[in-house]
């Protein structure tokens, strides 16, 4: 059996001294799709934020491709998942620059070629390059969550932690996105999402209620 | 030619010129009448308690003494900046510390030293009062750049934390809010250096005036302070920061929240 691309092993998060999460466990497979489903405010973003080690839990362990997440580790793991969330906030400056600053980072210097997909895939995810030249905090919500989820594909992520992909997009926009993710099988999708239509990607609906 | 003494009943007169602000604080009803008499009785009771003391030191002229007054010094502001950052002093006093010793001792000892050729590098008459000048631009710096800092970081959050998803090492991360730190930190001082003698005639020189010495020498000495001031300021900026930062984040990267008071 192949190594989970998630594996989450009994955590118990705390948050403000309120429990979150107690004894969660769950597992995706590699370039499996799933998608979270519950009631909202129950915590799900909770478990992407500790997947990507902003919220440290209080038992248990996370693993990502069969490592597990540590002080020492996460600055790689990082590198392997892509989080996209609800409300995307780019900051602000050039849509351009905000594309372009990542690959200022060490880790990310040898992929910057990676941009010359960027009119290709606006184009795929409807947008214009118009846009490029234009200040991030002007663009709609669905545009700013196409722009994130634009931005994780260049910097080669193999796993996407999806935060209510969909929620702010028109259906057409929502279809486009949707669609370039069945188009890459091997890539690890866990969302979290009411959509019917990403409820229709998911390979599998884990309920967390 | 030196200065002319102020004797003890003409000063206490002078208070009377208090009248005006206070005056207008209570017809407008400007709610800082407490605070401002508070903070005029410290004034007096903590400038006379240092005029007796520096009386000593003067006197003595010991370097041991001087030393050990600036290093007072650079505690009280030490608990100054912990304490209007928001910062716990138990986790941040030793690198705050140091910051703002290494921003004042090296200008400090390249003026006393090189500058002004002093045979004795810690001498009181020159020791203590630039060091204090210095001192007290670094304190106001390094509040302004520690708070903006951290507020920044704070503010924006999510794009803080989506640049460590990218892949941004914590060093790479905080680089935007570090630039944005010292240029809030650094341009009164540059401001300052701008208009200076434009707009007012600064401390330094009027002292050194009023102390009897030539306009152009007073002028060498202010252009000789700016520079100290401003590399003093640069120096401690960068240093607090960089050295508060192993305590004010997680190893994960992101902010501790208990490393600042009322927080956690």
């Amino acid at each position: 059996m192949s190594t989970p691309a998630i594996e989450i092993q009994n955590i118990t998060v705390r948050f403000k001294g309120k429990t979150i999460w107690k004894n969660f466990s769950m597992q995706v497979s590699t370039g499996e799709k799933v998608v979270l489903d519950g009631r909202s405010g129950i915590g799900k973003s909770t478990i992407f934020q500790c997947l990507m080690g902003f919220v440290a839990p209080e038992k248990g362990a996370v693993l990502i491709n069969g490592r597990a997440l540590t002080p020492e580790s996460i600055w790689t793991l990082r590198t392997q998942v892509a989080y996209v969330p609800q409300e995307a906030d780019l900051g602000s400056g050039q849509l351009n620059q905000w594309f372009e600053a990542p690959f200022a980072f060490k880790v990310n210097y040898s992929i910057r070629k990676n941009l010359d997909r960027l009119p290709e895939l606006l184009d795929r995810f409807l947008l214009s390059t118009d846009l490029l030249d234009s200040d991030v905090s002007r663009l709609s919500g669905g545009e700013k969550q196409r722009m994130a989820i634009i931005s994780a594909i260049l910097l080669e992520r193999k796993i996407f932690l999806l935060d209510e992909p969909t929620s702010a997009m028109d259906r057409v926009a929502g279809k486009a996105v949707l669609d370039f993710f069945r188009s890459i099988p091997d890539t690890t999708i866990l969302a979290v999402s009411h959509d019917p239509a990403v409820l229709d990607l998911a390979d599998r609906v884990v309920n967390v209620s | 030619m030196g200065i002319v003494n102020i004797g003890i009943k003409p000063l206490a007169a002078f208070y009377l010129l208090l009248i005006f602000p206070l005056a207008i604080m209570l017809w407008f009803k400007v709610p800082i009448i407490g605070r401002t008499l508070i903070a005029l009785v410290r004034m007096t009771l903590q400038l006379l308690f240092v005029g007796f003391y520096l009386q000593v030191v003067f006197d003595l002229n010991s370097p041991w003494l001087n030393i050990l007054w600036l290093v007072v010094m650079v505690t009280v502001a030490d608990f100054s900046i912990a304490r209007g950052c928001d910062l716990k002093p138990g986790k941040f006093a030793l690198p705050l510390f140091t910051a703002l010793a290494a921003g004042t001792a090296i200008p400090l000892l390249a003026f006393v030293g090189p500058l002004l050729r002093r045979p004795n590098i810690m001498d009181a008459q020159y020791v203590i009062p630039i060091g204090g000048m210095i001192l007290g631009n670094c304190l106001r710096a390094d509040i302004i750049g520690i708070k903006n800092f951290y507020n920044a970081i704070e503010k924006s959050e999510k794009v803080f934390l989506h640049a460590l998803a990218q892949g941004a090492r914590l060093h790479e991360a905080i680089r935007p809010y570090l630039r944005d730190a010292c240029q809030a930190a650094l341009l009164p001082t540059v401001a300052t250096m701008g208009t200076i003698g434009l707009v007012a005639l600064p401390g330094m020189m009027t002292g050194v005036i009023m102390g009897g010495a030539d306009p152009m020498t007073a002028i060498k000495y202010q252009i000789a302070i700016m520079i100290a001031i401003f590399s003093g300021t640069s120096i401690t900026v960068i240093l607090a920061i960089l050295m508060t930062i192993k305590s004010s984040f997680t190893p994960y990267g992101t902010l501790d929240q208990h490393a600042f008071k009322g927080r956690s």
